[in-house]
């Protein structure tokens, strides 16, 4: 066992390696970090106090983009790798078990969205903290020279805890989508035709909600377990989408046990799917 | 009697095609043996089963029916993969990594301890003759020297039975003259070898048997000297051999009821031409052909 899991290890490490060489994930991550950065240019527009709001939007807006197509693309990609240049051949002619192949390429993505993830949060994070500083400070000098009636007010003061949560979920989030693609290459013989019913996935993934609440009247029972099933089968990643309720107090804050929920909610998919993943590489021939 | 290093008996392997699943038998009914400190020859010719039979051994893929064993175990258990290196056809490798590095991932991989690393890396490079290039990335080697650390990345946890797919597909002659001298020092060192190759010289030249495979089946197997033998004719090299000479040696000949076939001038083999005018790999490192 002990040596199954050094295997996943060093399978992972590389795997993390190969990917952050790749021109695909430096040119997502300089771009996303751009757009980030280049939200301070929103200050030309006047949005009075919801300016950080605005901002965290943005920011949160596209690690969720381009989180969604670096968790797809990159594990396509690395997987399909393996098999095209028969590195897979040479690895797993020695004595790798499959399931410690697949576990330790899901942890090299796992790695990579976590760089990835915590990036784009601490740029982020850095510039709202700058921000916020700048506009208390402003603020402060406007209710002294008594042409505002208030201090800054709490409710669109950032909240870094909650940030570092919402990376959190957001990591998690990107992991189950990336073990989705996992399960989609296990059996598929191109990288497109993974890449595609990836996405498809995700999309159902991201719209579920939509059906459930169109569905949700339905007397037929037979629709009513189908949804069931759809909800069970695919994950809801609107639960992930809780971002600015973490980020900002809202009246309705999100519970700390709704948080750990959706934790453990993801790692029961992330197993799942690597469940399934494992199950078809076994049969697969390479 | 020792086990044998593969066993395999009644082989069949079929795989399924095309969305009416229609059958293709790549090896069928195939039986063979390859004892311990044996260098085997697998022959054939393209799409002959070859490649199948060598993916069943190292337990990538399963027979539809019969067994495989790698010293009295099943092949596609991890504890008899312990005892496998392979090397596929035009490897390719982590271009990212340097030849150290690279194979030192596949140390780690099998299991060798993080102490005892350094000096197994460095012992398997001095080996296939990459020491000076060990720290280079391996996207900088050449054709050959990918070969090298391959052959490196598959004897580098001291393996039993080394598989060995076209180790000299696209290498030059002074190339394959030196993987074919480590295939030569393997079996020294007590392994047993499978190989894989078109390159039917050096096949000749470097395995003690053969097994030639056609359209999936075994069409003839055993010790290279054997199956070579023409039966009931000999050769003789003369030197200085005169017309007047033939005729004496043919009265002889007709007096014991034997018949002189032929006399053709001696040969050398092509490739052995080329290293004589080039010179060995040694040579060549020394500058002197």
């Amino acid at each position: 066992m002990s040596s199954s899991l050094q295997q996943i290890g060093q399978i992972g490490r590389l795997t993390f390696l190969e990917a952050v060489r790749q021109r695909f994930f430096n040119f997502l991550v300089l771009l996303a970090l751009a757009l980030i950065g280049g939200a301070g240019f929103f200050r030309q527009f006047d949005f009075g106090p919801q300016e950080l709001a605005f901002t965290a939007n943005f920011g949160l807006g596209s690690m969720v983009f381009f989180g969604a197509i670096l968790a797809v693309v990159v594990t396509a990609q690395l997987f399909f790798s393996e098999i095209e240049n028969r590195t897979a051949l040479t690895l797993l002619a020695k004595p790798v078990r499959r399931w410690s192949f697949i576990a330790g390429k899901l942890l090299g993505v796992a790695l990579l969205m976590l760089v990835f993830v915590a990036l784009l949060t601490a740029l982020l994070g850095g510039y709202l903290w700058w921000r916020q500083g700048q506009l208390i400070a402003i603020r402060h000098q406007l209710f002294l020279a008594g042409r505002a009636t208030t201090e800054f007010p709490d409710y669109l003061r950032v909240h870094f805890d909650g940030l570092a949560v919402n990376a959190l979920l957001q990591w998690l989030k990107f992991v189950v989508l990336a073990a989705i693609t996992m399960v989609v290459a296990s059996f598929s013989n191109t990288n497109m035709y993974t890449v595609a019913v990836s996405f498809f996935i995700y999309l159902i993934c991201q719209l579920q909600y939509i059906a459930r609440d169109a569905w949700a009247n339905v007397e037929s029972p037979v629709l009513q377990n189908l949804i069931w099933l759809l909800g069970v089968v695919f994950p809801n990643f609107q639960l992930y989408s809780v971002g600015e309720m973490l980020v900002f107090t809202t009246k309705t804050p999100v519970p700390a046990g709704a948080v750990l929920a959706a934790i453990g909610y993801s790692v029961v998919y992330i197993l799942v799917f690597y469940a399934l993943a494992v199950f078809s590489f076994l049969s697969r021939e390479i | 009697m020792s086990t044998p290093a593969i066993r395999i008996q009644h082989l069949t392997k079929d795989f399924r095609l095309g969305l009416r699943g229609v059958k293709l038998r790549a090896v069928d009914d195939l039986s063979f043996e390859v004892a311990d400190n044996q260098v085997l020859g697998l022959l054939g010719p393209n799409g002959s089963g070859k490649s199948t039979t060598m993916k069943v051994i190292l337990g990538l893929l399963e027979p539809t029916l019969g067994k495989c064993e790698i010293f009295g175990m099943p092949s596609d258990s991890v504890p008899a993969r312990r005892l496998v290196g392979y090397l596929p056809e035009s490897p390719y490798f982590y271009r990212f990594l340097t030849g150290r590095e690279l194979v030192g991932y596949y140390a780690g991989i099998c299991g060798i301890s993080r102490a005892e690393r350094p000096k197994r890396v460095a012992d398997v490079l001095e080996l296939v003759g990459l020491s000076a290039a060990a720290d280079r990335r391996v996207g900088t080697y050449s054709k050959g020297m990918l070969q090298r650390i391959g052959l490196a990345q598959a004897v580098v946890h001291d393996p039993r039975l080394v598989i060995l797919d076209e180790p000299t597909a696209g290498v030059d002659p002074i190339g394959a003259q030196a993987i074919s001298e480590l295939i030569r020092e393997l079996k020294r060192r007590g392994k047993t070898v499978l190989l894989c190759s078109h390159l039917l010289a050096q096949v000749e030249d470097v395995c003690d048997h053969l097994v030639i495979l056609n359209q999936g089946r075994l069409v003839a197997q055993g010790a290279v000297g054997d199956l070579l033998q023409r039966e009931g004719l000999s050769n003789l090299a003369v030197e200085n051999f005169t017309p007047a000479m033939r005729a004496e040696i043919e009265a002889v000949l007709a007096r014991h009821g034997a018949r002189l076939r032929h006399v053709d001038p001696a040969r050398v083999a092509l490739d052995r031409l080329f290293l004589e005018k080039i010179g060995t790999p040694e040579e060549q490192k020394r500058g002197t052909p």
